[in-house]
């Protein structure tokens, strides 16, 4: 008796992708997919499958631990709660056509934490059992709040390992807030949407604004090293910028990481930019586009290592389960367990995207408060349906093991999270990425192959990525 | 080099063990506490006599556990306060007889179980003991008995235990299961792929398949295992292969060691038949890497000297000798590297390591 979970995605020319549970996968030629299909699979395929562990035979205890074990490290475990992402404040000295979290004018008053919120944030730090934090700050705009940051950060002096992101528009920075980012602990994101005229258009309006935002770039860069930094584009799918401006505009800064992410369909844009509730294969075409020219210019210059963060993310999922820790992208995916967002006004929220849909009311989906706790019929509601495991599409997958799921984008775009999962833009979008990532796995491109070994941090060109059988 | 074993006058009649304090404060019984000493020697008093220590400097056993045989004369120094790499040798039997053996076996058996199981209580806080043989396995009711017993009033230390593999069973898997063997590691050699290849290796038909059948108790148990592999001229051209089992069979493991040999024991007879000069020959070291690195098996290179391995591998050439039997030449002086690096064996020739050796 042999155990064969196999699970197909047709290719081109007959041939087929084969995946099992545990996410170990070949290439099948169309001979040996019709020789499956036809239930007439030869001693030499039934070798294959068995050397390969994509089929477990009962007289193997070896194989099948490994089977059963193999698909445990593909279920994503949420540990103690250790990474928070706070909002101090919702105000922002900036006003971006496509922002996210509906911020208000800086001159505002009351979008900040109030004393007894800042108290129940650190009440809540001191309580944590994890050994290391891990806080994001976001906003508004963050940096409106020195106090507040320095408050949380002198609080996390007692693990053994803290580390702090600001999320920051990097328009203005002043000596009070220069001492908070030059901690080494402390590292800095920011949006960089492009060339400078890009980065006018969609975000500063002014070119001298947008120069003050750079400067400020090059400065934190010159003065850390290009570690201290990430930045992330968001590009408008109906105007992108050329790949290489784009590319040029994050090397020239020392930039290798480049999460290209379209237009979130989320806060403002969920008026301004209408179209962005679903992306065309016009986007998808881009995003390959961008992807070939990295590759290139990784061939040409073997002294640097450009990447799309999510494609990186995506390779470590399917070839090193466990490796990471990407909440987006994950499965289960249970929300307000190892991370939550706490708003402004004391709010928690299982998501960043979870906080903009209550912004924008269209659904509250907050389990509760920093001061009296989260938790509840309402967590555990969502999380009911946090995985892709027994859903009827995703069970059918090949993907399936590699892929995530997030109910919170599935209520952004649609109000409701039993929309047919092929029907939905996180399943195309990630059936895209998979396909293209299978697509570069099997290129026999010498300029790919070295790509996808530096993405996948190897120290050298592994033989293949990928076996096959004719 | 180290010395582990040092001559010793003692009061008492039987073997005990006892922790040396010279500097530092007495923590609990079964302490011995310096009385007169200078860099030749010490006189300490504990619960069981006095004891005199000759051929060490008294300060260097500030804190060390040792175990006095009046008999012979001796002290063992079994867990050094200073030192990460102490390991206890729990029998000198073993069921293989490996061609490169560093230790080769002898038949008798001396138990010393009770002894080791009281050095264990008096380890220094934190400490990771090593258990070594022979096969330590071969009497696994006394090693997991060891084990449980230490680690229920010491939960904080940790153990690693070198095996072959070939005696466990299904009825394990439960023990192992017990959240106090998170705490134990479970160092074990597979050289090929190939069933004959890896029997030839250590000298035991039926070894590949009865190692097969363990792992996949040990798996079940969730137990953390290392696996070991020597590279000898033998199985070099088999890595790659070895490589796709481990990443297709054995994911599971917590580190994959790929070890260069050690020159001592049944190696030094057969160094020019066995050892492998991967300076010429990385490419199948480099591909093994590779792909269990791809998938995501945390391979590492032991006893490889950072100068001797091409560049873009070298951080996986961790410092794996033992501080007591390694060495640096004078050339590894003005190299950067030199505190990541192995080093060389206190027996590896010397005239070898100077042929090798380009500081970075």
């Amino acid at each position: 008796m042999t155990f064969a979970p196999l699970r197909l995605r047709a290719v081109d020319e007959g041939r087929a992708l084969v995946v099992n549970d545990a996410g170990r996968f070949f290439m099948g030629s169309s001979a040996f997919v019709d020789r499956f299909a036809d239930d007439r699979l030869t001693p030499i395929d039934g070798i294959f499958l068995r050397a390969g562990g994509h089929v477990v035979g009962d007289d193997d205890p070896l194989g099948t631990a490994a089977h059963v074990r193999g698909v445990a490290d593909r279920i994503a475990r949420a540990g103690a709660l250790d990474y928070l992402i706070l909002v101090p404040t919702l105000r922002c000295n900036l006003s971006c056509s496509y922002c996210q979290v509906s911020r208000v004018a800086e001159s505002r008053v009351g979008f900040d934490w109030s004393e007894d919120t800042l108290e129940a944030v650190l009440n809540l730090i001191d309580g944590l059992h994890a050994p290391r934090i891990k806080i994001e700050f976001q906003g508004g705009e963050p940096t409106l709040r020195p106090d507040l940051l320095r408050a949380v950060i002198e609080r996390c002096d007692r693990f053994d390992r803290a580390e702090f992101v600001v999320c920051t528009n990097l328009q203005h920075l002043d000596a009070e807030i220069l001492a908070i980012l030059d901690r080494p602990d402390v590292f800095v994101s920011t949006s960089l949407d492009g060339d400078a005229a890009t980065h006018s258009r969609n975000r500063t309006g002014k070119p001298e604004v947008t120069d003050a935002f750079l400067a400020n770039l090059r400065m934190l860069v010159d003065r850390h090293g290009p570690r201290k930094v990430s930045a992330l584009p968001t590009i408008d799918p109906s105007l992108p910028p050329e790949p290489d401006d784009l590319i040029d505009a994050y090397a020239a800064l020392g930039l290798d990481s480049i999460f290209l992410r379209p237009i979130n369909y989320q806060g403002f844009a969920r008026k301004r930019h209408r179209e962005s509730r679903e992306q065309d294969d016009a986007w998808r075409r881009y995003y390959e586009r961008f992807v070939r020219r990295l590759i290139e210019r990784n061939w040409c210059d073997r002294d640097r290592v450009l990447e799309e963060t999510y494609l990186s993310i995506a390779l470590r999922r399917i070839f090193q389960p466990g490796a990471e820790r990407h909440v987006d992208l994950r499965n289960p995916n249970p929300m307000g367990l190892d991370y939550v967002v706490i708003d402004h006004d004391g709010t928690v929220y299982p998501t960043d995207e979870a906080r903009m849909l209550a912004r924008s009311g269209v659904i509250d989906l907050s389990p509760g408060t920093v001061r009296d706790g989260w938790g509840g019929p309402k967590r555990d509601l969502l999380n009911a349906n946090a995985t892709n495991q027994f859903d009827p599409d995703c069970r059918r997958c090949a993907y399936q093991p590699f892929c995530g799921r997030d109910v919170v984008d599935d209520l952004a775009r649609y109000g409701r999270i039993d929309v047919p999962r092929h029907e939905t833009e996180f399943c195309r979008r990630h059936l895209h990425l998979f396909d293209f990532a299978f697509q570069l796995i099997y290129s026999e491109d010498e300029a790919v192959l070295h790509s996808l070994a530096r993405w996948l941090r190897l120290p050298g060109q592994p033989t293949t990525f990928g076996e096959s059988v004719s | 080099m180290i010395p582990l074993v040092r001559p010793a006058v003692a009061d008492a009649e039987r073997p005990y063990v006892t922790r040396l304090r010279v500097v530092s404060p007495p923590m609990g019984a079964n302490e011995a506490v310096l009385i007169e000493g200078d860099d030749q020697g010490g006189v300490f008093a504990g619960p069981f006599g006095l004891l005199d220590v000759q051929g060490v400097a008294a300060s260097d056993l500030d804190g060390d556990v040792v175990l006095v045989d009046p008999a012979r004369g001796r002290i063992e120094r079994l867990l050094r306060d200073d030192s990460t790499t102490n390991t206890l040798l729990v029998t000198e039997r073993c069921d293989q007889l490996c061609v490169m053996c560093s230790q080769p076996p002898k038949k008798t058996h001396v138990d010393r179980f009770d002894l080791l199981e009281e050095a264990c209580a008096l380890a220094p806080k934190g400490m990771l003991i090593g258990i070594s043989g022979g096969e330590p396995t071969l009497y696994k009711e006394r090693l997991l008995t060891m084990l449980e017993r230490t680690l229920s009033i010491r939960p904080d230390l940790g153990f690693h235990v070198l095996t072959n593999g070939q005696h466990f069973d299904g009825n394990d898997v439960e023990r192992l299961s017990h959240p106090a063997f998170r705490r134990v590691s479970w160092g074990i050699p597979l050289y090929a792929a190939d069933p004959a290849l890896h029997d030839h290796i250590v000298g035991k038909d039926g070894a590949f398949v009865q190692l097969e059948t363990c792992l996949a108790h040990l798996s079940m148990a969730g137990a953390r295992i290392e696996l070991r592999t020597v590279v000898l001229n033998e199985n070099v051209e088999a890595l790659p292969a070895l490589s796709r089992h481990v990443a297709t069979r054995l994911r599971f493991v917590e580190a994959w060691s790929i070890m260069q040999l050690e020159h001592i024991g049944f190696a030094r007879n057969r160094w020019a038949e066995l050892f492998l000069d991967h300076r010429h020959r990385f490419p199948p070291i480099a591909q093994a890497l590779d792909h269990a690195l791809l998938h995501g098996v945390r391979a590492q290179m032991f006893n490889f000297p950072r100068c001797t391995v091409p560049a873009p591998y070298r951080h996986l050439a961790i410092a794996s000798i033992s501080d007591w039997k390694r060495k640096y030449p004078t050339e590894c002086g003005g190299c950067r590297e030199r505190g990541a690096c192995s080093g060389f064996f206190e027996w590896h020739p010397d005239e070898e390591v100077r042929m090798v050796v380009e500081p970075l």
